[in-house]
């Protein structure tokens, strides 16, 4: 790779599939050492993005290189992914082949400096067939084979998607020690907490277009809180507002008061319990104020689901259906990232 | 290089054991059988009574010697039909299931070309193209002299050559199926529908006087009734067989090289 070259570089790239436009004009570009977020809601293109950047598709209009090689020509590739890891969003092998025949197999041909220290981190269970192989034992497969070759660059489509809790936390930890040792990560999510562990920039897609390419902090200053308060007591329904409070909704819950309150230690003499639902934009301090005035019952403040961020900030694509999305929280935070 | 080819030559181990048990027994059979038949039924008056699409299918010429009953039965229907469908199925899986199942991106992202992918690939379909037919002419030979009517062992070796290349070329007929499509189970039937066709085919224009038109059938290359009742051995159907399998398999990586994996 030349110097001062981007590691990924990104133009115009357009796919057609028919008459379905999956990725429309996209422009970004990674540079080295960075771990880069590729951020947006199912079905955005993400995944059309980087199998064009691979090369298994080819671009109806527009070019990506990675590590200087254009996406279309195979012998530059085929030099490129020497030093290139690939995770896809389901990665699949052959059923009938234990773990260790597919490591020996991307060992032989592409290099295994870094396959034993791999497998202590994650431990897929190498003397079995793959077809006896958990969603989760299949992501690890593909995370050690990814990095096995000690490559410059990683590419990974949804990387934590099959992993429990523990083992996503361990593979965060681990794709920051990577950074560390200066390997470029690019990795897709559609899950903002996710990418905000890890992530130095993010670029947002939605519906095939770019959104915006920003430094992570920037969008989480502007993403939000998601707050869910049951109150003691009576609550006004202009007892939050302002500008910082988006999304506001209250519900009086007076049958079941009593039980709700009996099952808190503090004593309280309040017939109804407020339960309260809103986007909080502003000072996270100025929020602990707000609510220090009140008695809770329960309160939950976690990161905003991704798709109410895009809906305010980068305006409804389809306001119905974004809604609902967000509200039965289908692209809410996975589990666990509950952060007050 | 070749560990691609290694890896699924070993994968192709198990099913080349199992191929092989099913025709050992299939060969048995028909060789256990034999001495009745030749002793109480005179065949060829049974032949001669046959419609003529019949003769021409299984390429019948005599029913009374080993070697007749041998290349009608066996060679015709478990080597040019079932195993020419065997490997045209398996080809036809090559490419297309390894799309179908999303087994090709992970694939595809070692440093190799994908013609290198494809060729490697069906290179291993050698393994029980191989196997079987170093076997069962082993097998078959031991049998007819259990039986007492020995075959002659330089016209089985031949035929067994031979069938090398029309199974390769049945090869190469699934494969170009299985890089057209991207779903295992259309260029699967696809490969079945194509041999059973041509099988057919090449009979047909025979018996219809279009011999010429039949010549795009591999079956047309391969006559285990030539080698064995007449111990004449067409090298150049050999050669012929070959060829169109080195423009198959290089169309496939044509083709390949450029497809979206979709």
């Amino acid at each position: 790779m030349n110097e001062g070259m981007s590691v990924i570089d990104v133009t115009g790239l357009t796919k057609h599939y028919g008459e379905v436009r999956a990725v429309r004009g996209i422009d970004f570009t990674v540079e080295e050492g960075e771990v880069f977020g590729f951020l947006g809601p199912n079905g955005a293109g993400k995944t059309t993005t980087i199998r064009t950047m691979l090369g298994l598709l080819n671009p109806t209009a527009g070019r990506a290189t990675v590590l200087g090689a254009d996406s279309t020509d195979e012998p530059a590739m085929i030099e490129a992914k020497r030093s290139i890891g690939y995770l896809p969003a389901n990665p699949a092998f052959d059923d009938g082949a234990t773990g260790r025949e597919i490591l020996d197999l991307h060992g032989s041909i592409k290099g295994e400096q870094r396959r034993e220290e791999l497998l202590e981190l994650f431990e897929p269970p190498l003397d079995r067939e793959v077809r006896d192989y958990s969603s989760g034992n299949r992501q690890k497969l593909g995370v050690v084979q990814a990095f096995m070759h000690d490559p410059e660059l990683v590419i990974m489509d949804e990387p934590t998607s099959g992993l429990d809790p523990l083992m996503q936390q361990r593979f965060n930890e681990f794709v920051r020690a990577e950074r560390e040792q200066g390997v470029t990560v690019f990795f897709s999510s559609h899950v903002l907490s996710e990418v905000r562990r890890v992530c130095d920039r993010v670029a947002i897609l939605r519906d095939g277009e770019l959104v915006t390419t920003e430094a992570i902090e920037s969008l989480l200053d502007r993403s939000g809180k998601f707050v869910r308060a049951r109150i003691a007591g009576h609550v006004e329904s202009d007892a939050f507002n302002g500008d910082t409070v988006h999304g506001f909704e209250r519900t009086l819950i007076e049958d079941r008061a009593e039980e709700l309150l009996a099952a808190t230690d503090f004593e309280s003499d309040a017939d109804v319990v407020t339960e309260v639902r809103f986007t909080y934009t502003g000072d996270i301090n100025d929020l602990v104020t707000d609510l220090a005035s009140y008695s809770f019952v329960d309160l939950d403040v976690e990161e905003a689901p991704l798709e109410e961020v895009f809906m305010r900030f980068y305006g409804p694509g389809e306001p119905s259906e974004r809604t609902a999305r967000g509200q039965n929280g289908d692209a809410a935070p996975a589990g666990g990232d509950g952060n007050a | 290089m070749l560990e691609l080819a290694r890896y699924e030559a070993r994968r192709r181990l198990r099913g080349t054991v199992y191929l092989t048990v099913a025709l050992t027994l299939l060969a048995g059979m028909y060789i256990a059988t034999f001495p009745s038949l030749a002793t109480d039924v005179d065949l060829d008056q049974f032949i001669d009574q046959m419609p003529e699409v019949f003769r021409e299918l299984f390429n019948i010429a005599t029913m009374n010697t080993i070697e007749g009953f041998l290349s009608a039965e066996l060679y015709s229907i478990g080597w040019v039909l079932l195993l020419g469908l065997y490997v045209a199925y398996s080809a036809a899986t090559l490419i297309a299931s390894d799309i179908d199942r999303e087994r090709m991106d992970i694939l595809l992202s070692l440093p190799m070309s994908r013609a290198r992918v494809l060729g490697e690939k069906f290179l291993a379909l050698l393994v029980p193209i191989v196997v079987v037919n170093a076997v069962l002419p082993l097998v078959i030979y031991v049998g007819t002299i259990v039986i007492g009517y020995p075959i002659d062992p330089v016209n089985l070796a031949v035929v067994h050559l031979l069938a090398i290349p029309y199974l390769l070329a049945c090869g190469g007929i699934g494969l170009v199926l299985s890089v057209v499509t991207s779903r295992s189970t259309i260029a699967q039937r696809g490969a079945l529908v194509a041999i059973f066709g041509l099988f057919l085919f090449e009979s047909l224009t025979v018996i219809a006087d279009y011999e010429q038109l039949g010549a795009i059938a591999p079956m047309r290359y391969f006559d285990a009734t030539a080698v064995l009742v007449d111990g004449s051995y067409d090298w150049a159907g050999g050669a012929i067989l070959l060829g169109g399998t080195v423009l198959l398999v290089g169309a496939s990586m044509l083709y390949f090289r450029r497809r979206d994996i979709d």
